[in-house]
């Protein structure tokens, strides 16, 4: 079942591959072969939906499927669901679909970018569902390629240079993490790349020297990905020049592959070693949710501002996770709850800046241009564009009733409990990111229209249908998260050891 | 029925006038007769304190209680909105569906907030209040400062919403409840943030010192949301919780002080502010300021009760003054105070804003004036000099309401308002009727001064009122009669508009005192110079950082396992190779600074690699050079599909 979500859309991609160019060619046979990707697409989805139903809130990997695959190595092929994975992964299935539906300039590749997008989406579940280190590295590197060819091949402007700084900067990434797990999995007994075994064995449960250096460099490689300040800079250029859809992908998904990382690794098979260094983490997550707000404010291209606030974002998530893995005893019920927000804030900037990357796509491709003071007065034309990109802005600044704020406030209210003075500090992010948000709002669609814009084009059905699946999850984790929470809860309890 | 219901009637109100979009006429009744019935079920919910409850997850659940001075909030807000939305259907002509649906839905947030029971349900409702009137203050988009405008109220109160967040997470950490009435059961250092953080929440969205000039911001929004947001709504609410919350948190020592402090200097500033503003509504919103100041005080001064019907009476007059307002600045085209001077072209109109002006100034028996005097008696019965200050606030808003009422509405010939050419437009009978409901209401609550009506008061504001000696009343009278003669002095000197004072120096004080300026000059442009700051140096400096930090790195794993280094070397230098032909083959790639790039930091992590190779450790190589060798192959399979 679970495999299936992962090898249905890559095994559809290599087909998808050698498909005859003909049946492709022209607007009509493209828009078949989008809606054909669509419903491959969504097929994982289901899956997913049906695991979500079928998911018993044990607190443990349910739904296992294994397979040996080097077993003198002790590597499997393993997969299965925790209140962690589960929700991420059907995040990841969704944004999916709603990319790979949405239009875009395919500069008439049509067939390869589509089977690049279901090869993602494949390699991208199987990160999420992986229980065994070696298969989780495989789908992170895949990952890398397939994403270094969607912005390359079908980006704009200097697409070929962030395509390769993404590539490289990430990559330089995944060598400290192979590293560490090398590391990690010369120390288990027997060894095994199991991490379920792993996180029972607790090989480097004493500390020291290697356990820290192992530490190191799971840490500066899902720093990277994630990726928290100081190591951000290949972002915003990666975002900039890609397509609509590869941007969300890579800001919704490939980003939570990197705190998804924390918290499956780090946290759990070193929780004394992060224990150690939960406020040093802090600090870092502090730093970069107020600088990532900051330098967004001065952005005046409308990517480079969601990629920065994409920055912000993620210093919410590392944070929560810093006060989670903290081992203060009788604080368990705040180390739930900013875990659980941590892990909310996951699937909530997946959905929200998702959408937010897909709607700076669909002005792209009306006005040619991510400067944010060539627009304004846009309510006036497209009514449909202004109210969703109206709803995820304030969902992205954390408005009650939206995703975000459920993720937010959680984490928010456990740091307060454990660190009182990095959330008084990661608080005035949200005013920073309010400020920016409705500056951004102003510019786009507020005040006169220029003349120039006289004829611009409302959001197609299909693209208010694609976002509006978005914006529909993002109310009703806002409203009604109870669904969601209580998954996570199943995990974020027994996580911390709350009684 | 459960509490649910009181804000859920608002809010699918709303959304049918959303629905009613094409239908203009149909508008103002919808709107009206949705507030109505909110009101026949806030008076329910008062009657039989409902509540409802929503779980998030284990740990989380949102209660909505009616109880308390809530009781009162939930009969209160609805009543007001009612004539102050049907003033908007008659009155608004430019986006009215979505002008009804914002206000109609804001009703249904400020009911949230009032029957909300624990800290996570006043925060969810308290931010979206505030989002909401963004959307309000910024309703005439197509001029910029309008959206500028409803950023920096929307701003402002966001920063006291931080307090909320706090006083939440310092409960949680402290009960493991979000619940109101856990604060009992915390202890010192949590209830001090607690405070803390409900003092900062309330003191923003109440408009005082120094967060008051947002409410001019705010003057930005057509008049009915005006009438709406500083009557009995947005910036009612931070009054509210401090009644609310008076009791679990007088036991922290400096929280009632201080809450005193604040409201006694905003009563006293915002009153010289009125006093001197020579816009309509920025006097009017300068007041609201000082009004709620009072209310401040009297909650200081541990009477909450007495807060809670000054709260009552300034809702019934402010949205009654705010609408004349409107009519006197829809009828000159101008909020120019020194221009309006329309007693004799509306009679009607300038009687029903005396009524609120006398209830302002607190004159009896209207029924602010009584309530100004249990906020007096209050602060006499915790000291002197605070009873003192309290009838220097008295003064000036007696000073400032007479002001504005001669200088708006009467009938002199000073200024130049009364050779204006320009024609009167004559407000309709659904102005004067909102006028005239909300002039009865404010009339109504001179039963305030009959015996017995302080018991009641007590009963549904919680907590006792103060006891009021004879000469307090003397004293007020006494005052009273200062400020009107001080306002007839300067009206017959010709210097009421004026006040003697050069224009410049008038405006450059009237502007809060030069506190936007200063907000301006010590908050806002250092963030901006700060933010811009940083993107140069994240773009100069931390992007280089990244390839040095990189190479760190890349040497504390080499020193691990050369091995493991030099099958990754050699897959980097595959997928160099790769991205090296595709580019090649692509009709983009001609770009040799980045082909460069890549070779050379192909050749640096090569060079690290070798120079570790003396430590020996895993015998996994092979699969990752197999693995190096998928990848290249995946990734040449779809180079050609390009």
């Amino acid at each position: 079942m679970l495999s299936a979500a992962i090898f249905i859309p890559i095994v559809a991609s290599v087909v998808l591959a050698l498909l005859p160019r003909r049946g492709a060619s022209g607007p009509a046979g493209e828009r078949r072969l989008q809606l054909i990707a669509t419903a491959i697409a969504a097929i994982p989805l289901l899956l997913i939906a049906v695991a979500w139903l079928r998911f018993g809130s044990t607190g443990r990997f349910e739904q296992v499927e294994a397979l040996d695959w080097i077993p003198t190595l002790g590597i499997g092929y393993r997969v299965g669901v925790d209140g962690l994975s589960l929700p991420l992964a059907a995040m990841t299935a969704l944004v999916f679909v709603v990319s790979i539906a949405f239009p875009v300039d395919l500069k008439g590749r049509p067939i390869a970018y589509f089977a690049l997008m279901l090869f993602l989406e494949g390699v991208s579940i199987g990160l999420f569902l992986a229980l065994d280190l070696f298969l989780f590295f495989v789908f992170w590197d895949v990952s890398l390629v397939a994403m270094y060819f969607l912005i390359g091949a079908w980006g704009h402007g200097d697409a070929q240079r962030s395509a390769l700084k993404f590539f490289l900067y990430t990559f330089a990434g995944s060598l400290p993490l192979l590293l560490a797990i090398l590391g990690l999995y010369l120390v288990t007994e027997p060894r095994t790349f199991d991490m379920a075994q792993i996180i029972r064995q607790q090989p480097l449960a004493g500390g020291g020297l290697y356990a820290v250096l192992v530490f190191a460099g799971f840490f500066i490689g899902f720093a990277i990905k994630t990726p928290l300040v100081p190591f951000h800079t290949w972002l915003p250029p990666a975002h900039v020049d890609a397509p609509g859809p590869a941007s969300a992908i890579l800001a919704g998904v490939l980003l939570k592959m990197g705190t998804y990382g924390f918290v499956r690794i780090l946290m759990a098979m070193m929780p004394d070693t992060w224990a150690q260094f939960a406020l040093p983490i802090g600090i870092l997550a502090v730093i970069s949710i107020v600088y990532g707000a900051l330098v967004a404010l001065a952005q005046t291209n409308l990517k480079r501002l969601i990629a920065y606030t994409s920055v912000n974002h993620m210093g919410y998530v590392i944070l929560g996770l810093a006060v989670a893995g903290t081992a203060i005893t009788g604080q368990e019920a705040a180390r739930a709850i900013a875990l659980t927000g941590a892990t909310v804030e996951m699937v909530a900037h997946g959905l929200i800046t998702g959408g937010l990357f897909l709607t700076s796509g669909a002005m792209l491709a009306r006005g040619g241009t991510y400067e944010m003071d060539q627009y304004g007065g846009l309510l006036t034309r497209a009514r449909s564009l202004t109210g969703i990109t109206a709803v995820l802005a304030f969902a992205s600044l954390g408005l009650p009733g939206l995703a975000g704020f459920v993720a937010e406030v959680q984490v928010f209210v456990g740091t307060l409990a454990i660190y009182p003075g990095l959330a008084a500090i990661a608080l005035f992010g949200i005013i920073i990111t309010a400020a920016l948000f409705l500056r951004m709002l102003q510019k786009l669609f507020l005040g006169a229209l220029p003349e120039r814009w006289k004829r611009f084009p409302d959001l197609s059905r299909v693209e208010a249908a694609a976002l509006g699946v978005l914006v529909f999850f993002v109310i009703l984790i806002g409203v009604a998260p109870a669904w969601l929470l209580n998954v996570v809860d199943s995990f974020a309890g027994p996580f911390v050891g709350r009684p | 029925m459960s509490a649910i219901v009181l804000p859920l009637l608002p809010v699918l109100g709303a959304g049918l006038l959303i629905a009613l979009r094409g239908r203009p006429r149909a508008l103002g009744p919808v709107a009206v007769a949705v507030l109505a019935a909110t009101v026949a079920v806030g008076v329910w919910a008062a009657l039989t304190e409902p509540s409802a409850a929503l779980r998030w997850s284990p740990a989380i659940e949102l209660r909505l209680a009616v109880e308390g001075f809530g009781r009162v909030m939930v009969v209160l807000v609805p009543l007001i909105a009612t004539p102050i939305v049907a003033y908007a259907a008659a009155t608004e002509t430019d986006g009215r569906p979505r002008l009804l649906a914002l206000m109609v839905a804001f009703v249904g947030a400020m009911l949230v907030l009032v029957a909300a029971a624990d800290f996570l349900t006043l925060l969810i409702a308290w931010e979206l209040v505030g989002a909401l009137s963004w959307a309000l203050i910024g309703h005439g988009w197509r001029d910029p400062e309008n959206g500028r405008s409803a950023t920096r109220a929307f701003l402002t109160t966001r920063l006291g919403d931080l307090g909320l967040y706090v006083a939440a997470g310092a409960t949680f950490a402290a009960s493991g409840s979000f619940a109101f009435g856990a604060i009992g059961g915390v202890g010192s250092p949590a209830r001090e943030m607690i405070a803390a953080g409900v003092l900062l929440a309330a003191a923003a969205k109440s408009a005082q010192v120094p967060f008051a000039p947002w409410l001019f911001a705010a003057m930005a929004g057509p008049t009915p949301v005006s009438a709406l947001l500083h009557s009995a709504t947005l910036v009612a609410s931070g009054a509210y919780l401090l009644i609310r919350l008076e009791p679990s948190l007088a036991t922290v020592s400096w929280f009632l002080p201080a809450v005193a402090l604040v409201g006694i200097v905003t009563a006293i500033s915002g009153g010289i502010v009125a006093t001197l503003q020579t816009h309509a509504k920025r006097a009017l919103a300068a007041s609201t300021s000082a009004q709620y100041g009072l209310m401040f005080a009297a909650v200081g001064a541990g009477f909450p009760a007495a807060a809670g019907a000054q709260l009552v009476a300034h809702a019934a007059f402010k949205s009654l003054l705010f609408l004349g307002a409107g009519v006197a600045i829809h009828a000159r085209g101008t909020a120019d105070i020194g221009r309006l001077r329309l007693g004799r072209a509306v009679p009607r109109i300038a009687l029903l804003s005396a009524v609120g002006a006398l209830a302002l100034a607190a004159v009896p028996p209207l029924g602010g004036a009584w309530s100004k005097e249990q906020v007096l008696a209050g602060a006499m019965d915790a000291s002197g000099w605070f009873g003192a200050a309290v009838l220097v606030a008295g003064f000036l808003s007696a000073l400032y309401a007479a002001r504005y009422q001669v200088l708006a509405y009467g009938r002199a010939a000073e200024g130049p308002g009364t050779d204006d050419p320009n024609p009167i437009r004559r407000p309709g009978r659904v102005e004067t009727g909102s006028m005239a409901a909300l002039a009865t209401l404010t009339l109504a609550l001179s039963l305030l001064w009959m015996p017995g009506a302080g018991r009641i008061v007590e009963e549904a504001a919680g907590g006792r009122l103060p006891e009021s000696a004879p000469w307090e009343i003397v004293a007020t009278l006494a005052v009273l009669a200062a400020a009107f003669g001080v306002a007839w002095w300067l009206h017959h000197s010709g210097r009421l508009l004026r006040l003697g004072l050069r224009p410049a120096v008038q405006a450059a004080a009237g502007n809060w005192l030069g506190l936007p300026v200063a907000v301006s000059m010590l908050v806002e442009r250092p963030v901006i110079v700060l933010s811009g700051w940083l993107r140069v140096i994240d773009e100069r400096v931390i992007d280089a950082g990244v390839r040095r930090a990189a190479w760190v790195a890349s040497v504390i794993s080499g020193l691990f396992s050369r091995r493991v280094e030099l099958s990754i070397d050699g897959l980097v230098h595959l997928v160099g190779a790769v991205t090296l032909s595709s580019a090649a083959g692509s009709r983009l790639a001609d770009d040799a600074g980045v082909d460069a790039a890549v070779e050379a930091t192909g050749r640096g992590i090569g060079l690290l690699g070798h120079q570790s190779r003396r430590l020996q450790t895993g015998q996994s190589h092979q699969y990752f050079v197999i693995l190096g060798a998928g990848l290249a192959v995946m990734a040449a399979v779809l180079a050609i599909y390009r």
